[in-house]
């Protein structure tokens, strides 16, 4: 019998059971796919003060405390990005100035400056990339964190800590006794086998997905569903990140994203979906056309691929879709009959830690428990101290670039991943070769991180997300990731067809000019390297053939 | 906060974030990579791959997909990239022309900027030196030691002594570069006595300096347009309108740098200038005299920075200029257009991959069979003097320019 059950492993999933553990609950989190795989490894990973929502105060003031939290408790895997919002006109400058007067209010707390504004000179010695006829530009710095590290980060913690994590689980049936819940039926993907879990409380942390979860228990959950399109370029063509004024007259940027540069992001209604969604041609040319009158060699940039996501918004109609409150909230299915479940709507990557300890406080109220929330003070795994790259990268004969790499994603942690070449020196083969990552974390993360594919590497690791995005590095993957999990060749080679499948789905939206002279040497690859032509071999998933 | 405090604070930050700001020039460089489709040509061909292995130089399509991708990180590349010796052989095999060695120019000025201690501290040292005399080796302490070591080296070559043309107005400027002014002393009065044959009126600056390469390969990119300005205002002053050099590197640096800076000169090496501005008959004529008194059988290798960097069609014009030379006869090297090693400022700093780099040319050079070696590169040449040494192959190396002027000196006997 579980205290609380939590399905869904984004941010808010993740946060929910990392929090719940602590305090002691018996806790386990059940997700579909694997942790992070749906909307929260789609955003730009950006913990944002809330500058977009200068409108809604709370809101922003709750955004610049957890900015503060997450320095605190993961500043391993965040960084900071310098950001230069340039100014074309008056009503650039008016608009701009009431922002920097909400924004600088809130600057000191999170050890940022307040809005600065620069030259058209200084501005373009910062960013030579900027269109030359701005009269000023706003300058101020924003927060970013790797998406996928934290949740994966925040699950350990939470294994760390007692619950316990089932990944590739699909929920397929809520039961009640007396409207109570009584416990969660799921499909392991895996085993291919049902199992059945008793519980006292059910944390619905879907984001998109949450009324079909909500629907399982004879609930309901209405949302806003909110489609977001980035698109991704291959290194970084700007020295910051760029903020400007879309074709709409909404706020896109540019930011500098570990060695990529995102293009984000579009906002638009959708009733799509949310499991087969692709960027539409139009979301890639809103994006072009708006960045091209700020940033004019945009266009000419490569972009390897486009990625989109579905947010969860609360329910607000009849106002503009941009208008839609950024909150969230909690909704207890207690006031529908059906007590026990807990639903979130709305919310975003940087509340995460908070719509947990919210929801956490609310479980232990229902099941009578006196404990305190911790998790803005105990730091992640990894968090401890400063690491030294260039000593560890001669201590282990690992170039300095890999471990660099490394301490973005693992802090202190990193120095467990070069034990390994100590048995296994030829564990410092660089396996995929545009990251760079070497043989050895791939290893250690199959062994301690519950990948159960090559694309669950690639969230936990970069592996495949380069300029070639996995022509090179997936075969050896696979090669690994089967002698790891000892999969056979026919799974192997399914395995690396998922993968290039899922790749393509992002590399086919953008495809124009070079790149797609690139994808035919790419394809070319496949079939001369990997035979990947010769047979038709893929086979449903187990769960794609229906229950 | 005022203008300037606000641009200051700004530019703390990213300092702090080791964010180096490119401009909008290096920016394009790195976009050029953008191009790079991963086939890995580079790699099968880069001569510190083939010779130390990727473990210890990654190699050029690493630095091309992976390092040069994020600037705040570029300082993790300080391990590898001062490994490049810059021979330029992967950007003239890539099928997109991706500018490697420009690329491997930015990496190092950024690590520069960003973690100077990371940096040789060789190259260091030689930043310092040009710093402080325009001159990428230490000068002479006493002139005079500077002048008997010159005697003694053109005696033994058998050049005979020209004087120096300073401080006068002259078409043709002479333009030895650091290392035959002040090491290989030979090659500078090579050229002025080939010169003076020759009846050119050419002049010397009155006072040597750098063009500046040794500092952009080093990563002081600042300090290496400080030394191509000055040279520039130095060049004007004598008025010439043709610069003529015995340096491979200096060939390429100087095209680049008169090129940018728009000044009407033309810039030859010695092997073009014999080829396109002298009379063939002249030539031939100075040679034909010393016929008879010596046979030489001889192998030619290539410098990077001419075939590569520069133009092939130069070491074409050397072999015709040789072939020009009664009793001499050339057999060719399997590695003639193989990078020295000593490039690429490698040679300062990591003498041992240098050598490991050069062990092809050695072993390609002793099947030949050749009695020497020519080469129209300072650098190449005492590169290959010292690795044939060490593996106890007995073959001379000869400067081009030394070659021709004791052929032309002794037709003069």
């Amino acid at each position: 019998m579980f205290d609380v059950v939590v399905i869904g492993g984004g941010s808010t999933g993740t946060a929910v059971a990392r929090d719940c553990a602590m305090r002691g609950l018996k806790t386990l989190l059940i997700e579909r796919d694997d942790i992070a795989s749906a909307t929260v490894g789609t955003c730009a990973g950006m913990i944002s003060s809330g500058l977009k929502y200068m409108d809604e105060p709370e809101i922003v003031d709750l955004c610049s405390q957890e900015v503060v939290y997450f320095n605190k408790i993961a500043r391993h895997i965040i960084m900071k990005n310098p950001i230069l919002t340039p100014i074309f006109g008056m009503s650039d400058l008016s608009s701009g100035g009431n922002f920097a007067e909400e924004y600088s209010k809130r600057a000191a707390k999170r050890q940022v400056p307040p809005v600065l504004f620069l030259t058209p000179e200084d501005s373009l010695k910062i960013e030579p990339m900027l269109n030359p006829d701005l009269i000023a530009s706003l300058y101020f710095e924003e927060y970013f964190i790797n998406p996928f590290r934290l949740c994966i980060l925040q699950a350990q913690d939470a294994s760390v800590h007692g619950a316990e994590i089932r990944t590739y689980c699909e929920v397929v049936d809520i039961r009640l006794s007396n409207n109570e819940v009584k416990s969660v039926v799921f499909y392991d993907r895996v085993s291919g086998k049902k199992e059945e879990v008793s519980t006292r409380i059910i944390v619905n942390a879907t984001g998109p997905w949450a009324e079909r979860i909500a629907g399982l228990a004879g609930t309901n959950v209405e949302l806003r569903l909110n489609k977001g399109a980035h698109v991704i370029l291959d290194r970084r063509v700007v020295n910051v990140g760029v903020i400007a004024k879309a074709v709409d007259g909404r706020m896109i940027y540019l930011f500098p994203h570990e060695s990529t540069v995102l293009l984000g992001t579009t906002a638009i209604d959708t009733w799509e979906d949310p499991d087969t969604l692709v960027t539409s041609h139009d979301e890639i040319e809103y994006l072009l056309k708006s960045m091209e009158w700020v940033v004019p060699s945009i266009r000419k940039a490569r972009i390897i691929r486009t990625m989109e996501g579905v947010r969860p918004l609360i329910a607000e109609w009849k106002i503009p879709e941009g208008e839609v409150t950024r909150g969230y909230k909690i909704i207890d299915h207690s006031d529908e009959g059906v007590s026990g479940l807990l639903s979130f709507t709305g919310g975003k990557l940087v509340m995460c830690r908070r719509m947990a300890e919210d929801v956490t406080d609310v479980i232990c109220k229902k099941l009578d428990i006196q404990a305190t929330c911790e998790t803005h003070i105990r730091p992640l795994p990894g968090n401890d101290s400063d690491i030294d790259v260039v000593s560890l990268a001669k201590e282990y004969k690992v170039s300095q670039h890999v471990v660099e790499r490394m301490r973005t994603r693992r802090g202190t942690k990193t120095r467990d991943v070069l034990e390994l070449v100590r048995d296994h020196p030829e564990w410092r083969t660089t396996i995929c070769v545009c990251e760079p990552v070497i043989e050895a974390e791939i290893r250690y993360s199959i062994r301690n991180e519950y990948p159960r594919t090559i694309n669950d590497l690639r969230r936990r690791l970069r592996v495949g997300t380069g300029p070639c995005q996995g022509t090179n590095c997936t075969y050896k993957i696979a090669a690994i990731l089967s002698e790891e999990l000892n999969l056979g060749i026919a799974e192997t080679l399914i395995e690396m067809t998922r993968f290039l499948s899922e790749r393509w789905k992002g590399k086919r939206p953008p495809f124009r000019g070079d790149l797609l002279a690139q994808e035919e040497l790419v394809q070319a690859i496949y079939s001369c390297v990997g035979n990947l032509d010769r047979e038709a071999i893929h086979e449903p998933n187990p769960w794609e053939e229906g229950l | 906060m005022s203008e300037e405090e606000a641009y200051e604070f700004v530019m703390n930050t990213l300092r702090k974030e080791a964010i180096v700001p490119l401009d909008h020039e290096e920016i394009d460089i790195v976009r050029s990579i953008e191009k790079c489709m991963n086939c890995g040509s580079c790699i099968n061909l880069c001569p510190v791959v083939a010779a130390v292995g990727m473990d210890t130089f990654s190699g050029p399509r690493s630095i091309a997909i992976e390092l040069s991708r994020s600037t705040p990180e570029f300082w993790t590349s300080a391990n590898m990239i001062f490994l490049c010796t810059g021979c330029g052989t992967c950007r003239e095999n890539c099928p997109h022309d991706v500018d490697i060695p420009m690329i491997v120019n930015l990496l190092r000025w950024v690590i520069y900027k960003q973690r100077p201690e990371l940096i040789p501290k060789q190259l260091l040292e030689v930043q310092n030196r040009l710093e402080k005399h325009s001159l990428a080796f230490e000068p002479w302490e006493d002139i005079e030691d500077k002048n008997e070591s010159r005697d003694v080296r053109i005696e033994q070559l058998g050049i005979p002594f020209v004087k120096d043309r300073k401080g006068v107005k002259a078409e043709v400027l002479f333009y030895p570069g650091c290392q035959a002014e002040e090491r290989a002393q030979e090659v500078r009065e090579a050229a002025k006595y080939i010169l003076v044959r020759l009846e050119v009126d050419y002049c010397l600056l009155s006072e040597m300096s750098c063009c500046g390469l040794p500092a952009r390969l080093s990563g002081a990119k600042e300090l290496a347009r400080d030394l191509e300005k000055k040279l520039i205002s130095k060049i004007k002053e004598t008025g010439a309108k043709k610069i003529v050099t015995t340096c491979a590197g200096c060939t390429s640096s100087l095209s680049e740098i008169i090129e940018n800076s728009g000044v009407n000169v033309k810039v030859y090496h010695i092997i073009e200038y014999l080829m396109e501005e002298v009379d063939e008959a002249k030539l031939k004529l100075l040679f034909e005299r010393g016929r008879g008194t010596s046979e030489s059988t001889i192998t030619i290798h290539d410098p990077c920075h001419l075939i590569r960097h520069t133009s092939r069609m130069i070491m074409y014009y050397a072999s015709i200029i040789l072939r020009m030379i009664p009793g001499v006869s050339i057999k060719p090297s399997s590695a003639f257009d193989s990078c020295c090693g000593g490039g690429g400022m490698v040679g300062y700093h990591s003498p041992h991959v240098a050598s490991r780099v050069t062990e092809v040319n050695v072993k390609a050079i002793e099947r030949t069979g050749a009695e020497r070696v020519v080469t129209p590169c300072p650098l190449c040449t005492t590169q290959l003097e010292n690795e044939l040494f060490r593996s106890n192959v007995v073959v001379d190396v000869d400067d081009f320019t030394v070659f021709i002027a004791q052929q032309i000196a002794r037709g003069e006997r």
